[in-house]
């Protein structure tokens, strides 16, 4: 009885780890093909990239504009209240808030919400293609899934993040100064003081904004071409496509900040 | 000229599917594979084409192993072997004539400035060219089988898989894709496998029979020989009825 008990434990835990060794395998291939695809122009259809960017970037303006300029608003309403309480000087709020905003909140922030939208739109229709076996009918017609369906997303998402960063971080910078002057009366000359920027965080915010964008795509295509059997697979691809890319930037944003603040700063 | 499959095994995780599949078909012949669902027919053709890797045993097309080939070297294999997908898989985001013209381009079967002109002459022979600019979306199952039959015909193929071809469709539909079927494997000699277990078509069109039961070939041979066996296995396909010896899975 405990023989047969240890040894199922064993069969679970062993299972587990090559599913895992499997899972990342299969992730690294689709990263470097893709990589490599970006180089395949023959194989990419006409217009797709731009047909990308727009469902990427036009069909996000709305719900970036909306959550980051609210966020930009809240962010100073609330820094702005409790300085008063302490000092009441405000001087310091805008730079400080445009520094903190290029640097680390607008490149992932922008990514995350990318990567609901974004990503769960991938693994749905790539997840929804193979489960009809479109993906099949692909590879029997002489096409690379990857890079028929993959590389176009990502080249679109990488130029479309950095546009969309770049304009939400104008947007939470105006709505943040929006907010400092019609709340607390900060005159916009001491809002907008960009003395604080450094090259470095400029690097770093650009840097994070292409590697994001890069990110989203590739994980959620992975979870779109792994999916299991039926409706419910797509169902699961889909949640496995925003939770595995909002972790995936979770953790590059940590590991470029981390080398940022080694090596620019 | 043939398809062979020797010993073919396979597993998906402790599932063991195959057991041991042998069989062949020549060029020119229509196999049919057939069998109660879920015991793996499907499963049997997909290794013709690399969908599927067997755990064991080996498959021949033309006397060339395919069982160890990576994913590039099937593409010679591919324009060899087409396939007709059980659910047509028609790219949607496609239209019919662009869905017959993607192999004929990614393939470099004709010079890219004729690929429009043949996609049309292929749907022409399924009789599809009226609907060549609409999308799958807006056609029937019927018509999606045949815009696939003419995508699988734009490779040139030696042989054509059809997967459960008929399912899903009306009498009427069904038996208009059988002919297409037979008048394809005639007039080209292309090598047909058919995965079915519809019985007006294995008894209209076939040349031979290979039953799966239990993961193995369980019967080879023609049509005539397949309806006169008194095997009570046999006999319970062909009646389909549900009492009697045959075990199905899920049942």
């Amino acid at each position: 009885m405990i023989k047969q008990i240890s040894t199922n434990i064993f069969a679970t835990i062993g299972d587990k780890t090559i599913n895992i060794f499997v899972a990342a395998k299969t992730l690294f291939l689709v990263t470097l093909n893709t990589f490599r695809g970006v180089f395949h122009f023959k194989s990419r259809e006409k217009g797709e990239i731009l047909k990308q960017a727009y469902e990427i970037g036009n069909r996000s303006f709305l719900f970036v504009s909306v959550t980051l300029s609210a966020l930009g608003m809240v962010l100073v309403f609330q820094v702005c209240l409790q300085i008063n309480k302490i000092t009441g000087d405000q001087s310091q709020v805008g730079p400080e808030f445009i520094k903190g905003m290029i640097h680390a909140f607008v490149p992932i922030l922008t990514a995350m919400m990318l990567a609901t939208r974004v990503g769960a739109g991938i693994a749905a229709e790539i997840g929804s293609m193979k489960v009809t076996e479109q993906i099949d009918a692909l590879r029997m017609s002489g096409v690379d899934p990857i890079d028929y369906l993959i590389v176009p997303r990502f080249i679109a998402s990488i130029f479309m993040t950095f546009i969309l960063g770049i304009y939400a971080a104008l947007l939470v910078i105006l709505a943040g100064a929006f907010m400092a002057h019609h709340s607390f009366g900060v005159n916009y000359n001491v809002f907008f003081v960009f003395d604080k920027v450094t090259w470095g965080d400029l690097i770093i915010g650009s840097t994070k904004l292409l590697v994001h964008g890069s990110a989203i795509p590739v994980v959620s295509g992975y979870c779109g071409l792994t999916t299991k059997v039926g409706s419910e697979g797509v169902g699961t691809a889909t949640t496995r496509a925003v939770i595995n890319s909002s972790l995936a930037v979770i953790i590059l944003d940590f590991i470029i900040s981390a080398i940022g603040l080694m090596t620019i700063q | 000229m043939s398809i062979k499959f020797k010993d073919v095994h396979k597993s998906f995780g402790s599932k063991k599917v195959l057991k041991g599949i042998t069989m062949q078909v020549q060029k020119g012949e229509i196999l049919f594979v057939i069998g109660t669902s879920g015991v793996g027919k499907s499963v049997t053709i997909k290794h013709i084409i690399g969908l599927l890797k067997p755990t064991s045993g080996s498959i021949e097309v033309d006397g060339e192993k395919v069982e160890n080939l990576k994913e590039k070297q099937f593409i010679p294999i591919r324009k060899k072997v087409a396939m007709v997908f059980q659910g047509s898989s028609l790219f949607d985001s496609l239209s019919v004539l662009a869905n017959v013209a993607l192999p004929l381009e990614k393939h470099k079967i004709v010079p890219a400035n004729k690929v429009h002109a043949k996609a049309m002459d292929l749907l022409t022979e399924v009789g599809m060219k009226k609907y060549a600019s609409v999308f799958p979306a807006e056609i029937g199952d019927g018509m999606k089988k045949r815009v696939a039959i003419a995508r699988a015909l734009a490779m040139q193929p030696d042989y054509i898989l059809f997967d459960e071809p008929t399912t899903g469709l009306d009498p009427v539909s069904a038996r208009r894709v059988d002919k297409l079927i037979l008048r394809l494997a005639k007039d080209r000699g292309t090598g047909t496998i058919v995965v079915s277990h519809d019985l007006p078509s294995i008894f209209g069109i076939s040349d031979k029979i290979a039953m799966v039961y239990q993961g193995k070939i369980y019967f080879e041979g023609s049509r005539e020989e397949y309806k006169r066996s008194e095997d009570p296995i046999i006999q319970q396909f062909i009646k389909g009825t549900s009492s009697g010896p045959m075990e199905t899975p899920g049942f």
